[in-house]
């Protein structure tokens, strides 16, 4: 049996040809961008070799820590809101009656590209013609807030189609995760007089546990490399309110002729996120832990 | 089989098992009754909001820019203009594109599910000292962001000549899926029994036999789950079509958005059109794999 | 059309047989022969072109290129023209990627001052002075050729000429019973009569900052002269500059009369447009790039297009600023690569498509070209023939700000804008912000 499952040969084979993709598509690019970061580079022009004077003025640069800081919070966001996609995904997965329609329909927002959803919610937040405040007027409140031009509240009206956008990522997810949990299993809890909620706490999200701590890692890399909606729809804006890492690299970038600057910004980023995660790793490691990510 | 699984779990419930059932159950049919109704009307308006966002889009399709900012979003534009999905078919190429979506879309789907079904069962299943650390390589892909790869990657796909085609962007969603892929894959790869394969290979399975006709077949829920997810990603995808594709002939749909995006001013109610038509086979495609995500592993298929 | 001797360009371009073309592994040279009308045999040659005006978004703009690329190609039968088109932002994108690896199309657009310099310095664009000395130079609106010249040489053409002026609702302006202003104080005043009146007086997306940067040129232009900004951002002057504070101030005055449309600074340009175009604010500054929408565009409703008038932004009491002085410039224009293998081809084919483009584009597209327009021979609405004369009486045009800027100044600029509108600065910490900005990219 042993010797069987540590064929060497049926090893290679089976992760070489994804390996090599992720080596040369993936660690070149990383590679390099660790070495355009240590330039002063245009990215039109010749380079000139600076050293670590990009990480200098990183360190200093109250705009970059600016956007980390809302990087952080989107990720904190997004971890707790874990939680109620978790809470629907157990509603779904359960034998009620439609469970399978009413699954369906919940994931449909997820096929809704970031351009759709930014028109979405330009229209729901619009200031005189939202959906938003058209309802706050309707129910007498005088003046509503301008969800997308106060600096105050744009962040976090900007969290929730971000946080809505992924809801059905990982709700597929955790569905798919629960629906592979032994039927036997809880039609015994259930014949023992276990209530739905007992069922779900003690034995369905102990057997998930793997899965979840997948998503709680996925939901925190995701966010602090997150892009999309937030320059779409206010660009980081107003005066850098929404700005998070990734959105500012790439106006560095692409947008002031900064790529070495930006670059090492994208090398500090990963960096970050490789430190992030190995601190939830050591975090949600238990003892009888088998499962490593 | 079962009885094996239960005993891992928190509840000692094989010996529950021998009870006679509760007679709390009967007593709470009222109570039962109606929170359940309350859980149905919940239900319900999640569903109703949920699936607003398409109508809306289907609306917003219908409009001319000034109803597209000034009606409210659910509200119907004076006269549909029909002539937006005219306007987008006229524009020529949508079917060119379409194709180059489906094609594009699909074989990197395929690619990703497989080569990473692969690379897991190799690191969750097979045993070797670097697996820990390949599984470490590829969590790493995770956490790139992907305006830092554009430069270097164009310079790769340039110097070796396949700047220009679809093989680029196949490969390149391949190679940044593959991480994602991996990581849900590996969740439901560690719940599957030891036991299947201490059998198959009893009875004198392959490696490749064990992985294509047993532990394919039964991750098949999750499988459709990645696959779900990858076809999303890249239908949506424009970033990387953009920087690495120059010829109509081989652009995809979200370029046909781009098309109507102008540098003064942008035709919404086309690009409402256009995304109403990309939906749609996602749409179909989705409904279709979201049912493989059906019973799991071991009910029915594992009787004690 | 002058035919160039070709034959010393494509004996060269055959040397560069082995260089990779700008997009991919298609080469430049394409073997075969072709019989030209003088009976000469000549090398087929490709140009590749890259714009921004997609069909689907610009179809007056995407016709009018595709004509003058066949007629080219009729006069030039031995040269194919092979487009790419983007839309704006992926464009930008698209040229930067491209450029890292030396790989830019024969012919491309490029916008002037801040944007084209890195292109310059890193060797990429060619110097067009060639064609400009054939008296090509004499055709174009003085002063709009030297937005794209550096150092003495221009490395890009114009294609399009703006000037920003302030459209209005004259249905509204009557209703509320409120004249043109011609004073700042007067505009004022007209501010508050409607917002007294319950009307929103002026439509403004500042998400996408530049537009905002247009009210801070025009206080600064109309309090300190046309130089004051210019040698600020030159550096023969200074930021910190009272006049400038002072237009910075005036700003913030504005948005204390409640001048400007609820959630301006989280609304984008279009959002504001559509205000605007919806009868619900008054007045909306703007480039003349959106005349066709006021003017000819069917899609508007007409008793709206009928209403639309314009006046030249309100002098200053005690000001330097001249009335007929513009914000406004050159937009994008075509460069040719300094890399292309085809070069003479290109520059050819970017002199033709200038002098062509004068022709069309104003009364085919409603591009105002960087050519000069004779008002009397175009049919043209009276509001387009009337922004035209002022372009032609304008005592000054202001190249746009963040334009005029290189590209990390701007970013700058134009956030200190939004948070200048939004009061998160005082006049003072604004200019401060621009000085230090400035002294850094010396």
């Amino acid at each position: 049996m042993n010797k069987i499952m540590s064929d060497k040969k049926i090893i290679a084979l089976y992760t070489l040809p994804a390996l090599i993709l992720l080596l040369i598509l993936i660690y070149v690019p990383i590679v390099l961008t660790g070495y355009y970061g240590l330039m002063d580079w245009d990215g039109i022009g010749p380079m000139t070799f600076i050293g670590l004077d990009n990480y200098k003025a990183l360190i200093s640069d109250h705009l970059f820590w600016n956007s980390a800081y809302h990087s952080l919070l989107l990720a904190i966001f997004s971890v707790l809101s874990l939680i109620i996609y978790l809470a629907i995904s157990l509603v779904l997965a359960s034998q009620i009656k439609g469970a399978d329609v009413f699954r369906k329909i919940y994931l449909i927002p997820m096929l809704l590209s970031s351009v759709a959803i930014a028109q979405l919610w330009m229209r729901i937040y619009h200031p005189s013609n939202g959906v938003m405040n058209r309802f706050l007027t309707s129910i007498g409140i005088e003046n509503p807030p301008l969800w997308l031009s106060d600096t105050s509240l744009v962040l976090f009206a900007i969290f929730v189609p971000i946080l809505w956008q992924y809801a059905g990522f990982y709700i597929i997810i955790y569905y798919a995760a629960l629906r592979n949990i032994p039927n036997e299993l809880v039609e015994a809890a259930r014949i023992d007089g276990a209530t739905p909620f007992q069922i779900a706490y003690k034995i369905k999200l102990p057997l998930i546990s793997g899965v979840i701590k997948v998503t709680i890692v996925l939901a925190v890399i995701g966010s602090l490399k997150y892009f999309d909606l937030i320059y779409v729809m206010t660009d980081g804006g107003p005066n850098g309110a929404s700005e998070v890492m990734a959105s500012y690299m790439y106006k560095l970038a692409f947008r002031t002729n900064d790529f070495g600057y930006g670059s090492a910004i994208g090398f500090f980023l990963l960096i970050l996120i490789l430190l992030v995660t190995y601190l939830i790793r050591k975090l949600t490691t238990s003892r009888e832990d088998n499962v490593q990510y | 089989m079962k009885e094996k699984l239960s005993e891992t779990s928190d509840l000692n419930v094989s010996s529950a098992k021998k009870l006679p059932p509760s007679p709390k159950v009967a007593q709470s049919s009222l109570k039962h009754k109606l929170s359940h109704s309350v859980l149905y009307l919940i239900l319900i308006i999640v569903g109703v909001i949920q699936i607003l966002p398409l109508v809306w889009l289907f609306l917003f399709s219908l409009k001319d820019n000034q109803e597209v900012f000034n009606l409210p979003p659910l509200a119907l534009p004076s006269s549909p203009k029909w002539e937006n999905y005219l306007n987008v078919w006229t524009e020529g190429n949508i079917g060119v594109y379409f194709l180059n979506s489906v094609i594009v879309t699909g074989a990197a789907v395929i690619l990703t599910v497989l080569l990473a079904s692969f690379v897991t069962f190799a690191i969750t299943r097979m045993h070797w000292k670097l697996n820990k650390f390949v599984l470490g390589l590829f969590m790493v892909g995770l956490m790139i962001p992907v305006h830092s790869t554009l430069i270097p990657l164009f310079s790769f796909y340039l110097n070796i000549g396949l700047m220009d085609h679809p093989l680029a962007i196949i490969l390149t969603y391949t190679a940044f899926n593959l991480p994602l892929t991996i990581m849900i894959l590996l969740g439901f790869y560690y719940t599957l029994p030891r036991e299947l394969e201490e059998a198959a290979i009893m009875d004198g399975c392959t490696v490749h036999r064990m992985f294509f006709q047993i532990i394919l077949p039964m991750t098949a829920p999750v499988v459709a789950t990645t696959a779900i997810i990858n076809m999303i990603y890249n239908w949506n995808e424009f970033v990387f079509v953009n920087t690495f594709i120059s010829s109509d002939k081989y652009k995809t749909l979200t370029v046909g958005i781009q098309n109507f995006i102008g540098q003064y001013s942008t035709d919404w109610g086309a690009i409402g059109a256009t995304l109403v038509i990309s939906i749609l086979p996602i749409l179909i495609v989705f409904v279709l794999l979201s049912n493989r995500i059906v019973e799991g592993i071991t009910s029915g298929s594992v009787k004690g | 059309m002058k035919k160039k001797s070709l034959s010393i360009m494509t004996s060269l371009s055959l040397a560069s047989l082995v260089v990779l073309s700008a997009c991919g592994s298609e080469n430049n040279t394409t073997t075969g022969t072709n019989t030209n009308n003088s009976g000469g045999t000549e090398e087929n040659v490709t140009i590749e072109f890259m714009h921004l005006w997609p069909q689907g978004s610009s179809a007056d703009h995407n016709r009018i290129v595709n004509q003058i690329i066949d007629e080219f190609e009729t006069n030039h039968p031995h040269v194919t023209i092979e487009l790419e088109v983007l839309e704006n932002e992926q464009y930008k994108n698209k040229l930067q990627v491209i450029s890292s690896s030396n790989q830019l199309p024969d012919v491309g657009m490029t916008w002037p001052a801040g944007f084209l310099e890195p292109y310059v310095n890193g060797e990429l664009f060619a110097p067009l002075d060639t064609i400009l000395d054939d008296g090509l130079r004499d055709e174009f609106v003085a002063g709009t050729v030297e937005a794209y010249e550096i150092n003495g040489s221009a490395y890009a053409l114009p294609l399009e000429l703006n000037i920003a002026p302030v459209f209005y609702n004259k249905a509204i302006f009557e209703e509320n019973g409120v004249e043109v202003p011609e004073s700042y104080e007067e505009f004022i005043d007209v501010i508050d009569t409607l917002v007294d009146n319950g009307v929103t007086p002026i439509a403004l997306g500042n998400r996408d900052r530049w537009t905002g940067s247009l009210w801070y040129m025009y206080l600064a232009d109309r309090i300190g002269g046309s130089d004051a900004l210019n040698s600020a951002i030159d550096r023969s002057g200074e930021f910190t500059d009272e006049r400038l504070i002072d237009a910075a101030d005036k700003i913030q005055e504005m948005v204390a009369h409640d001048a400007f449309v609820a959630g301006y600074n989280g609304l984008s340009d279009q959002e504001a447009k559509s205000e605007f175009m919806n009868n619900n604010a008054a007045m909306y500054l703007i480039g003349s790039w959106d005349l066709p929408n006021f003017t000819t565009n069917e899609e508007v409703p007409q008793d709206f297009r009928e209403n639309v008038g314009f006046f030249k932004f309100p002098e200053v009491e005690g000001g330097d600023g001249d009335i007929n002085s513009w914000v406004g410039g050159a937009g994008v224009g075509l460069f040719v690569a300094e890399n292309s293998d085809v070069k003479e081809e290109a520059k050819e084919f970017v002199r033709y498509f200038i002098q062509e483009w004068g022709k069309h584009s104003v009364e085919d597209a409603g591009v105002i070209p960087g050519t000069q327009v004779n008002t009397d021979e175009v049919d043209l609405p009276d509001l387009f023939i009337d922004v035209l004369d002022e372009l032609n009486n304008a005592s000054n045009i202001t190249l746009f700000a963040d334009v005029q800027m290189s590209a990390g100044v701007a970013e700058t600029h134009l956030n200190m804008i939004q948070s200048l509108f939004g009061n998160d600065v005082n006049p003072e910490e604004f200019a401060e912000a621009h000085e230090q900005a400035l002294s850094e990219e010396d």
